[in-house]
């Protein structure tokens, strides 16, 4: 195997989980932002993909889908020197400060 | 073992639905998206503007596209041979670098489609996929058990017909065109594309009539 | 970019390397042969655009199908079952004609 994303045959997968979560505003914005990131030449999905490849195994495994982009931009973001995690630190806390 | 195989026995259905780590995340992106706008590396209108487009795009789209090759066979050429220009065709803007292939359902091949490294899907047409499709196990399952994938949702394919499955994992997004059932002789191609759902555009299932979801009796 | 290698029908093995970051051939599909299905195109190499770079020149792109039976030890479907991936000129070799 080639990393924690190159799944396909992996041993003791089970069964299917058909259930369908209710997309929620954060996913949609965060789809939107990587998308028009890519839009605008700043990132390509390649880079989106192996950003997301970058994650520790076990990370990758318990995050949620639309965590992954999440981590993958930032990490995209700052390795481009576009945004600090300091910034993103601060801007959450006071986004969250604000709206609770 | 460990590091070299990918167990999922031990991780159930987790990796798809947002995890105990969603509002840390959720903060973050609306923390990111606030301060490119600040910075000036997307507009607001860019953003809205893609969410817009991500709402539009559906699995009807991919129905359309089914129903009008079912009635009219030089689109359904054009589907099969330049699958963007039959989109355009309908209305459906699928332009950009990513190409669509259309794949055929016939009496002797029924197609499947999975993307094992990432959960590539058109997107452009059919809108987001649904979890299933994201999920380890469908992504890991999809290629050396499509059978028994394909059964999990109720669809058993005859011994006699070929399954091929489809990993996208380049530059291309797949589509499936299924068979049309039969006694569909006098539908208009608005009730034909109802009988098309996204289950039946990835390849777990396929369109039934009258509640016939015989698979056996379809490929007869 | 320069002339695509391969035809449909051409016998092919695909490398059984290690490559070491982003790359977009599966590893369950490293060593194996199949045959080549349809030429789909030149992309801008993945591998490449996934660290900042161009991407140039670009890679022709083929479908290339295996029988199942052929890639999985005890494959539980029929014999005349198929898989076909989307696999990069650079990652294909031709393979030897079979001896058997």
């Amino acid at each position: 195997m080639t990393g924690v994303h190159d799944l396909g045959g992996s041993p003791g997968a089970g069964p299917i989980d058909k259930s369908q979560h209710e997309t929620e505003d954060w996913e949609r914005l965060a789809d939107a932002v990587t998308v028009a990131l890519d839009k605008r030449g700043i990132k390509t999905t390649d880079e989106h993909r192996r950003a997301i490849e970058s994650l520790d195994p076990e990370r990758y495994r318990k995050l949620g889908y639309y965590e992954r982009w999440i981590a993958a931009t930032e990490l995209l973001l700052v390795e481009k020197g576009i945004l600090t995690r300091e910034e993103i630190d601060q801007k959450a806390a006071k986004l969250e400060e604000r709206w609770g | 073992m460990s590091g070299t195989h990918h167990d999922l026995e031990e991780h159930g259905h987790e990796g798809v639905k947002p995890s105990a780590e969603a509002g840390r995340h959720a903060a973050r992106i609306r923390a990111i998206e606030a301060l490119l706008v600040e910075k000036g590396v997307l507009a607001e209108e860019d953003v809205r503007r893609q969410i817009e487009y991500m709402e539009a795009n559906s699995p009807a789209n991919g129905a359309r596209l089914v129903a009008r090759a079912w009635v009219d066979p030089g689109f359904k050429a054009l589907l099969l041979s330049d699958t963007k220009a039959a989109a355009l065709e309908l209305g459906i803007d699928a332009s950009g670098p990513v190409e669509f292939v259309t794949v055929e359902n016939t009496p002797g091949v029924h197609n499947l489609i999975v993307c094992t490294l990432c959960s590539c899907y058109p997107r452009a047409i059919l809108g987001r996929p649904p979890d299933w499709y994201k999920s380890m196990e469908y992504r890991s399952r999809a290629v050396n058990e499509p059978r028994a994938v394909m059964r999990e949702f109720g669809l058993e394919i005859p011994e006699d017909i070929k399954v091929a499955v489809h990993d996208s994992s380049a530059d291309v997004r797949y589509l499936v065109l299924p068979m049309r059932p039969a006694g569909t002789e006098g539908m208009s191609e608005e009730e034909l594309a109802g009988l098309v759902t996204r289950d039946c555009l990835i390849g777990v299932s396929m369109p039934s009539f009258e509640g016939v979801r015989d698979s056996a009796a379809r490929y007869r | 970019m320069t002339p695509a290698k391969f035809e449909p029908g051409d016998r092919v093995r695909v490398r059984a390397d290690e490559q070491p970051g982003h790359v977009r051939t599966p590893g369950y599909v490293r060593g194996k042969t199949g045959r080549i299905e349809r030429f789909l195109g030149a992309f801008k190499n993945p591998e490449s655009l996934a660290y900042g770079g161009s991407g140039l020149p670009e890679k022709p792109l083929y479908k290339v199908g295996f029988r199942q039976t052929d890639l999985w030890d005890g494959y539980a479907g029929r014999a005349q079952d198929a898989l076909y991936v989307d696999l990069y000129e650079h990652w294909l070799e031709p393979a030897r004609k079979e001896t058997l």
